[in-house]
């Protein structure tokens, strides 16, 4: 009788929890319906203001749905580690430069861990890793043990970076994780400028200040370039690589144009410049000024089309060594118009190692310019960063300063006087938004290393108001045809049992409401089809209490052997079902997960809805002598 | 209500039907993965997809040209709802271009008929290969699972056996999807992550018929000689039917329903579990229960079942 007492008792509860979790959810949608139900905006705004703490309140604990249904992006992120291990490395040499090329080659093909496939590829070529990395006196081991824990916490300076830039952009309940050693998961629910936000995301930011070498030396530079090359094709007597002549759409993503440090004027291209001559397919005489023009001012620049022929020529690490110690050649940002109208990007000989870095911002806005109407975005350093910056200014006046953002640089300004109060302007924006985004990844701080967008889905919220149709059409008819099924086939007992399928479907949704986790589409499909699974446990049971009955037992036996016989199918069944999901949840990704979340909330519900509920039901009605033989249909 | 009054089929006596039946589902099966192959989606081959829905009819082969003109590079399909498409091409980290390239293109080309871009997807091709390997960890990490649990609740001959029945039923779906895939516009079958789903799901309930009848099984046999088995085995099987077809009936209904209503989405993955239960259905009559007759006839063991204890 007390165990009795104490099942009834824990029903109740149970009912009781479940409701009480799915009450904010219910009053959400009541708020929302009376929302809508108002004829002017002001009635629904005034009403939205007088009850503006319960409708929060109810919103925050109400159930949540997926990006699916509300529509929004999922994006996964890798972040860089061999960039990152690169930037950890000192005296760096061609070997390493190789070692690093090779895992890089090889991460592309496999997901082993970076690591191992770094310290794999120094075995392979007998180098202990402590030539390059950290102390001499350090084991392999532990090298690779500080390179992991660095990693990690580059994953997790990632994420709050990332995490910092969408909050200040302004998404309403975004949800930030990491996955394994170099994934970021980004969910944002209903993102309706998803360009922007891609942009947003995608670029490390990290800013640097950078001594331009003199123009003689970059002509220099670029003469050993051109002889280097022309040698190269001589003795290959190869046809040289002719330069992609597509429209280099990649300029496109980094094109946040920045030029001029407070009141320096920006470097500009001169006049009288010409488009650099069109490429022959013929080996030609100056390979390079094939593609690079030089200007009578001693600037150099290539137009649009041969952009990334030029990077790629910058990136080969035989053409880096040709270029002069601690030197580094980049490409400008955004082109400038030449005369006929053409792009053209400027090409800079910088310092490797920067003066300054993005470090030192501690604020940066974005505003109109005083003398035009361009944005632009205003830097203010802190007091370390202020006192460098004036020491700088004022040792390289006349000279010319680089401002470079991830690799490229947004201008070149010459200092034309000491500047001590810390302040520098990116000027020359395109849109008030571009320089709004440039304060935001600013302000946010550099990314240890680069990340990249991996796996991007997007749902519109149309497609995620269809889904939702869908999915409770699912619902319903799943429910319906099941539960009349159970009616006609057991007739009193199938009642009890689509009691318990109620109960069931109102647990698995408060478990998701009580616990923050969203219903996604792929998470109704696990409701539904455990509104198949849980009744399971009844028929096994009904089918055992017929055939006790047939056996000639009376009611009351028959429902206790019943239960008792049926358990040990019920549990092995229920079990393996879980083990599957619970694999699936551990093994599968972002949608897959919703359905195992749900199939496991059902199927584990099942075993106390369809085994104890039923029970109770079945006890009280057989104590009221409501049950017979004919009840099991 | 019954479906089955006292049934008495002599299930083995015929089994070798049905072990040939089995085998010959798996042969065609197998013949069709190696010949035809299976059609993979994004999520294991990597690549882009972006499914446009217009706001009245319109012709595919008209898109196509639109977009073929606008340079843009990939399949288009029928999508399975209402005057929708699904264009996939190869990777590209930037899905705003791609968005972009095929709107203005159709905005261009194709006035008067307003149309929307519902999704995008992109998966790298990294991703992809780690979604695959998880796949293929999860799988076989839940038949190790199922043949452990049952191998301790009952006995490892009837452990594997069920899970003999369980590689039955996915190879058999795998099959089915290698040998339709393709062929319905509103259902392509392409193996994604849904379909791991599905058959994690196939896995996890297969075993649950099989259960069931082992269970009666392991009820009866205690203390009887094996010249019985066969009748045992029989009755058990006899005695089981109903609920073993009554519980898939309900699941069934469940997931017909899910094909029905639920959307092009998740299309695929009912259409892998409604077949994957109904073969499971029949595996655990038909081929696990018969496997273990068979294993305990050939090596002439009897049973010392675990937990045969029955109040």
């Amino acid at each position: 009788m007390k165990n009795k007492r104490f099942n009834l008792l824990l029903i109740a509860v149970v009912t009781l929890v479940a409701l009480w979790s799915l009450w904010p959810t219910w009053r959400d949608y009541s708020f929302s319906t009376q929302l809508n139900s108002f004829s002017s905006a002001q009635d629904s705004l005034k009403y939205a203001m007088d009850h503006r703490e319960e409708i929060d309140d109810a919103r925050k604990k109400s159930l949540k749905l997926g990006l699916d249904l509300k529509g929004g992006m999922h994006l996964v992120m890798e972040v860089d580690q061999v960039d990152l291990f690169e930037q950890k490395a000192w005296n760096k040499d061609g070997k390493f430069t190789t070692i690093m090329q090779n895992v890089r080659a090889k991460a592309t093909q496999s997901d082993a861990r970076i690591l191992d496939l770094l310290s794999a590829e120094f075995r392979n070529e007998n180098i202990p890793l402590s030539r390059y990395f950290y102390d001499i006196r350090n084991s392999n081991q532990e090298i690779v043990g500080k390179l992991d824990k660095e990693s990690e916490e580059a994953l997790t300076r990632a994420k709050e970076i990332i995490r910092n830039r969408i909050d200040q952009y302004g998404v309403a309940e975004p949800v930030i994780t990491t996955q394994g050693s170099r994934k970021i998961i980004i969910e944002l629910p209903g993102v309706s400028d998803e360009n922007r936000v891609r942009n947003l995301l995608k670029g490390t930011a990290k800013l640097e200040f950078r001594l331009l070498r003199e123009p003689e030396e970059m002509l220099r530079t670029l003469d050993r370039i051109n002889t280097y090359l022309l040698q190269n094709t001589q003795n290959s007597a190869a046809v040289t690589a002719a330069p992609p002549v597509t429209d280099s759409t990649a300029a496109a993503s980094a094109s946040l144009p920045v030029s001029g440090i407070s009141s320096v004027a920006p470097a500009s291209l001169p006049p009288g410049t010409t488009a650099p001559p069109a490429v022959g397919k013929q080996p030609s005489s100056k390979p390079l000024y094939d593609v690079i023009s030089v200007s009578q001012y001693g600037t150099a620049y290539t137009a649009a089309h041969s952009r990334e022929y030029v990077l790629s020529l910058l990136h080969r690490s035989d053409i880096q060594a040709l270029l002069p110690q601690d030197s580094e050649m980049l490409l400008a940002a955004k082109p400038d118009e030449g005369n006929g109208g053409e792009k053209l990007y400027s090409i800079y000989l910088v310092r490797k190692a920067p003066e300054l870095t993005g470090g030192v911002i501690t604020e940066a806005k974005a505003t109109f310019g005083s003398q035009s109407v361009q944005p632009e975005v205003m830097m203010a350093m802190n007091s370390e960063g202020t006192s460098k910056w004036a020491r700088i200014t004022g040792a390289n006046i006349g000279k010319r300063i680089a401002i470079v953002l991830d690799g490229s640089v947004y201008s070149a300004p010459v200092v034309q006087s000491k500047i001590p109060n810390g302040s520098s302007v990116i000027n020359g924006i395109g849109s008030l938004e571009e320089a709004k985004d440039l304060e935001i990844v600013l302000k946010a701080g550099a990314l240890p290393a680069p990340v990249r967008i991996i796996e991007e889905r997007t749902v519109g919220p149309s497609l995620g108001a269809d889904y939702i149709r869908a999915g409770m059409l699912s619902l319903v008819w799943s429910f319906g045809a099941v539960s009349v099924f159970m009616l006609v086939y057991y007739k009193k007992a199938g009642i009890a049992a689509d009691i318990a399928l109620v109960l069931n479907i109102l647990i698995v949704l408060s478990v998701l409401a009580g616990f923050n986790a969203s219903l996604s589409l792929p998470g109704i499909a696990g409701i539904v089809l455990t509104i198949g699974m849980a009744v399971d446990a009844n028929v096994l049971i009904y089918e055992r209490i017929r055939e006790e009955l047939a056996e000639g037992k009376s009611v009351i036996t028959a429902v206790t052997q019943g239960y008792d016989r049926a358990f040990s199918s019920i549990l092995d069944s229920h079990v393996t079902t879980l083990s599957a999901a619970f694999l699936l949840y551990t093994y599968g990704i972002g949608p897959i997960q919703g359905f195992a979340v749900t199939l496991m909330i059902g199927t584990s519900a099942s075993l106390f809805t369809a085994i104890v509920v039923t029970r109770e039901i079945f006890n009280l009605l057989l104590a009221k002598n409501l049950m017979s033989d004919k009840s099991f249909g | 209500m019954r479906i089955f009054q006292k049934t008495n089929f002599n299930f083995i006596r015929y089994r070798k039907i049905a072990y040939g039946f089995s085998i010959i589902l798996l042969v065609v099966g197998m013949v069709s993965l190696a010949v035809k192959g299976l059609n993979y989606g994004i999520d294991f081959r990597g690549g882009s997809e972006v499914v446009i829905r217009f706001e009245k009819n319109v012709d595919v082969g008209q898109i196509r040209s639109v977009l073929d003109a606008a340079g843009v590079s990939g399949t288009l399909k029928q999508y399975g709802m209402d005057r929708s498409f699904l264009f996939s091409t190869v990777f590209q980290g930037d899905t705003g271009q791609l968005k972009s390239l095929v709107s203005n293109a159709l905005n261009d080309r194709i006035q008067g008929n307003v149309h929307e871009i519902v999704r995008i997807d992109a998966v790298g091709p990294s991703i992809a290969s780690d979604l695959k390997w998880s796949a293929v960890k999860a799988l076989l990490a839940s038949l190790l699972a199922i043949l452990l649990y049952v191998g301790i609740r009952f006995e490892i001959k009837f452990a594997t056996a069920g899970v003999i029945a369980i590689f039955h039923d996915i190879l058999t779906v795998l099959g089915l999807f290698s040998l339709l895939g393709g062929l319905f516009a509103f259902m392509p079958l392409e193996m994604d992550q849904s379909i791991i789903a599905a058959f994690l799901t196939i896995a996890g309930y297969s075993i649950t018929d099989t259960v069931v009848v082992y269970d009666r099984i392991r009820e009866r046999i205690r203390g009887q000689k094996p010249s019985e088995y066969e009748r045992i085995f029989n009755e058990s099987m006899n005695q089981t039917l109903s609920r073993t077809v009554i519980t898939s009936g309900t699941v069934l209904l469940s997931v017909f329903v899910l094909f029905i209503f639920a959307g092009p989405a998740i299309r695929g993955f009912a259409f892998a579990v409604f077949m994957g239960i109904l073969i499971g259905t029949y595996s655990s009559i038909f081929v696990a229960a018969p496997l273990v007759y068979d294993w305990l006839r050939i090596t002439k063991s009897s049973v010392h079942l675990r937990g045969s204890k029955v109040s």
